[in-house]
């Protein structure tokens, strides 16, 4: 069974993009979120295996919904992703909960299950 | 003035008339004892109120104050009728002989604006007034002038054309009674004043103090006088009280004249104090200190009219609403007929307006100097703001422009990257897919491309850098959504900084004009003229631009102002909008 996916970005050009590459590479993309609140609302909801979550969100920002989504029971793996370099986040990426950091010109299958695994 | 005039000498010849019948009556009376001292204090009085009662009047025609000094006059004179062998007027001298008392109670509850301020004003003076005139008639109805009644029988007296019944005792009943009422009545008035005296303040002490004791001594022993008949005090004790009384009266009108004279005296020194101490080394705040003083207002203050902004400002140059809403008021200080400011004051110096503005006329010199001083100040603080304001603009404009860069120019990068990163995996599966995504791809980098082109433009425009403002304006020109024609440009390149700003009026005034005006048709023109650099962008819209809308202009005039350079809009409805801007050219 191909893993779900829940990809939450304010940019619709960038869901779009990676919903594409995702869903041609075997994943399955369950759900798109433009926004903190609805990401979580929507994990809840879908139960995904992974949440692509941006950094740069209009009202939390992906740390704060990182750290959401690892305090719950059974908590999906949460991917961060941004058009910025991760160094330019010092050890919020870390501290986040989050299993790991794909820069988002480099996503691809491989590299989002390299982080999964 | 000439009305007021005729009738103030009509009154003043009315009341040496009166006086001198008064006189006439009171001397060749058989009735009066001391024939001589009572005439002349009749008339002493009389006039004394009559005299300055007009030069209060005259001076001061809008305040009742006068009018009412000079009814005492008059109304004092009346008890001369006790004295007239006319049985009539005999009995109207002796009910209305202490009417004048009440008139003076009136008037000294009314000083100094010759209005009554309360209820207990009004009582009071009402009181007097029925005490004075009604109390005395039903006396009149019992009372036989042959019969002693307390001191005031009298033997050669004419006949008491209202007497109803010879009833002494009633009479003496009656008119007890009503000593006793006048006396809570004097009481009243003596607290009144006692109250007034505390309550006088700052400008006022000096000039109602005198009025106010006089006042409050005269009504203290008038109380003891009413009193003094109620309880039948001795005639003697009586007699004595009433001299005083008399003495007492007489010192109010000119208690009232060196009231005056003490204020005016006090203020023409204060004044010429003021003009020696205008000369000493000047110091913040030193004139606004030395016009309080001479002024005896502590709540001053002293503005400064800058023509250029068309506001006032206080000493810090700071802006101040002219009249103040706190209800003091405005005196203007003029230089040469010149407007150089204004002196905000406690309204009771209204009454002396023409002090105040020679105060001011003293000060004027030193006022306009400040006024200097001020407008330096303004002009610094304005600087500081603007300061501030270009500084906050630089990061505002480095967070849009990261903002920029992220959301549009990076975000297409992206996108592209995995755009490619899908064709690359189905080159060897799918051609044709791979086909489709590399001409999305282009798509996606010419989008890419056309935002880094804006985005660069925006920060500064290479094309005026290398090519100038000709070129640069042209290119704005050809940009814009509606037909604008470059009237003039300058021949020679003008300095970096001014070619940047005049380039970024001209975008910003277009981008307006796009937005807002409704307009068909646009002109700009850049002249060089008298070591100015004028730039101007006019449109045939609608106009009504309101130049505080928005941060744009705002922005446009401190890039400008940081030039020392000025920004202005005129757009009247329905004549379209003018933008213009004058840049200094070093």
């Amino acid at each position: 069974m191909p893993s779900r996916v829940l990809i939450v970005d304010d940019h619709p050009s960038f869901r779009a993009s990676a919903r594409l590459l995702l869903e041609s590479e075997g994943y399955a993309v369950v759900g798109e979120a433009p926004d903190g609140h609805s990401a979580l609302r929507l994990a809840g909801e879908l139960a995904p295996d992974i949440v692509l979550l941006d950094v740069h969100l209009p009202d939390l920002d992906g740390f704060a919904v990182a750290a959401r989504l690892a305090a719950w029971h059974d908590p999906p793996d949460v991917v961060l992703t941004s058009s910025r370099d991760p160094s330019d986040f010092g050890p919020l990426v870390a501290r986040s909960g989050a299993r790991g950091f794909v820069a988002k010109g480099e996503l691809s299958g491989p590299a989002l299950a390299a982080v999964v695994r | 003035m000439i009305g007021l005039r005729r009738a103030l000498i009509a009154l003043a010849a009315a009341a040496a008339a009166a006086g001198a019948g008064a006189v006439a009556l009171l001397l060749t009376s058989d009735a009066v004892p001391n024939r001589g001292l009572s005439a002349f204090c009749a008339v002493f009085i009389s006039w004394s109120f009559v005299g300055v009662g007009l030069f209060a009047w005259w001076r001061r025609p809008h305040n009742r104050f006068g009018a009412l000094m000079t009814a005492v006059g008059f109304a004092y004179l009346l008890g001369a009728l006790r004295a007239s062998s006319v049985p009539v007027l005999f009995i109207l001298g002796y009910i209305l002989g202490s009417l004048g008392l009440a008139v003076l109670a009136h008037m000294l509850l009314a000083y100094p604006t010759g209005r009554l301020q309360g209820g207990l004003d009004r009582i009071v003076v009402a009181g007097g007034y029925l005490v004075t005139t009604l109390g005395s008639v039903p006396i009149a109805l019992f009372w036989n002038p042959d019969r002693d009644l307390r001191g005031t029988s009298c033997d050669g007296c004419p006949t008491n054309p209202f007497l109803v019944a010879d009833r002494i005792e009633v009479a003496r009943a009656l008119e007890i009674a009503d000593q006793a009422v006048a006396a809570v009545f004097a009481v009243g008035l003596v607290w009144l004043l006692l109250r007034r005296v505390r309550e006088a303040r700052g400008v006022q002490r000096g000039e109602l103090a005198p009025v106010l004791w006089t006042g409050l001594v005269a009504g203290f022993v008038l109380t003891v006088l009413v009193a003094g008949l109620a309880v039948g005090a001795p005639v003697e004790l009586v007699d004595a009280v009433d001299f005083i009384t008399l003495i007492a009266l007489a010192t109010v009108p000119y208690a009232f004249l060196f009231g005056l004279l003490r204020s005016r005296l006090g203020r023409a020194g204060a004044v010429a104090e003021l003009v020696a101490r205008l000369g000493e080394a000047p110091r913040r705040s030193a004139l606004r200190d030395a016009l309080a003083e001479a002024l005896d207002d502590a709540t001053l203050q002293v503005v400064f009219w800058l023509p250029d902004p068309g506001a006032h400002v206080d000493s810090d140059g700071r802006p101040v609403a002219v009249p103040p809403d706190d209800g003091r008021a405005v005196t203007p200080v003029e230089r040469d007929g010149r407007r150089v400011g204004a002196i905000l004051h406690d309204p009771a110096l209204l009454e002396e307006s023409g002090l105040v503005r020679a105060a001011g006329a003293a000060a004027a010199l030193a006022l306009d100097n400040e006024r200097l001083e001020a407008e330096l100040r303004a002009r610094v603080e304005e600087l500081r703001a603007s300061r501030t304001r270009l500084v906050e603009a630089g990061f505002d404009e480095r967070r849009r422009v990261e903002r920029d860069l992220h959301d549009g120019a990076q975000q297409r990068l992206v996108a592209l990257s995995l755009t490619l990163g899908m064709a690359r995996s189905a080159v060897a599966a799918d051609p044709p897919r791979a086909g489709e995504l590399l001409t999305g791809a282009q798509a996606q980098l010419d989008q890419a491309l056309a935002e880094l082109r804006e985005l660069a433009r925006g920060i500064h425009p290479a094309v005026l850098t290398d090519h100038g403002l000709k070129a640069a304006l042209q290119a704005l020109a050809g940009r814009a959504p509606l037909p604008v024609e470059l009237t003039g440009t300058p021949d020679r390149r003008l300095p970096a900084a001014v070619e940047s700003a005049a380039y970024f009026v001209v975008a910003e005034g277009l981008t307006n004009v796009a937005k807002y005006a409704h307009a068909s048709h646009a002109t700009v023109s850049v002249a060089r003229e008298n070591g100015r650099a004028l730039v101007e962008v006019a449109d045939d819209g609608v106009g009504g631009a309101d130049p505080a809308r928005g941060t744009g202009l705002r922005g446009l005039a401190d890039r400008v102002a940081a030039l020392d350079g000025r920004l202005a809009v005129r757009s009247d409805l329905g004549t379209g909008t003018v933008l213009r801007a004058e840049i200094p050219v070093p």
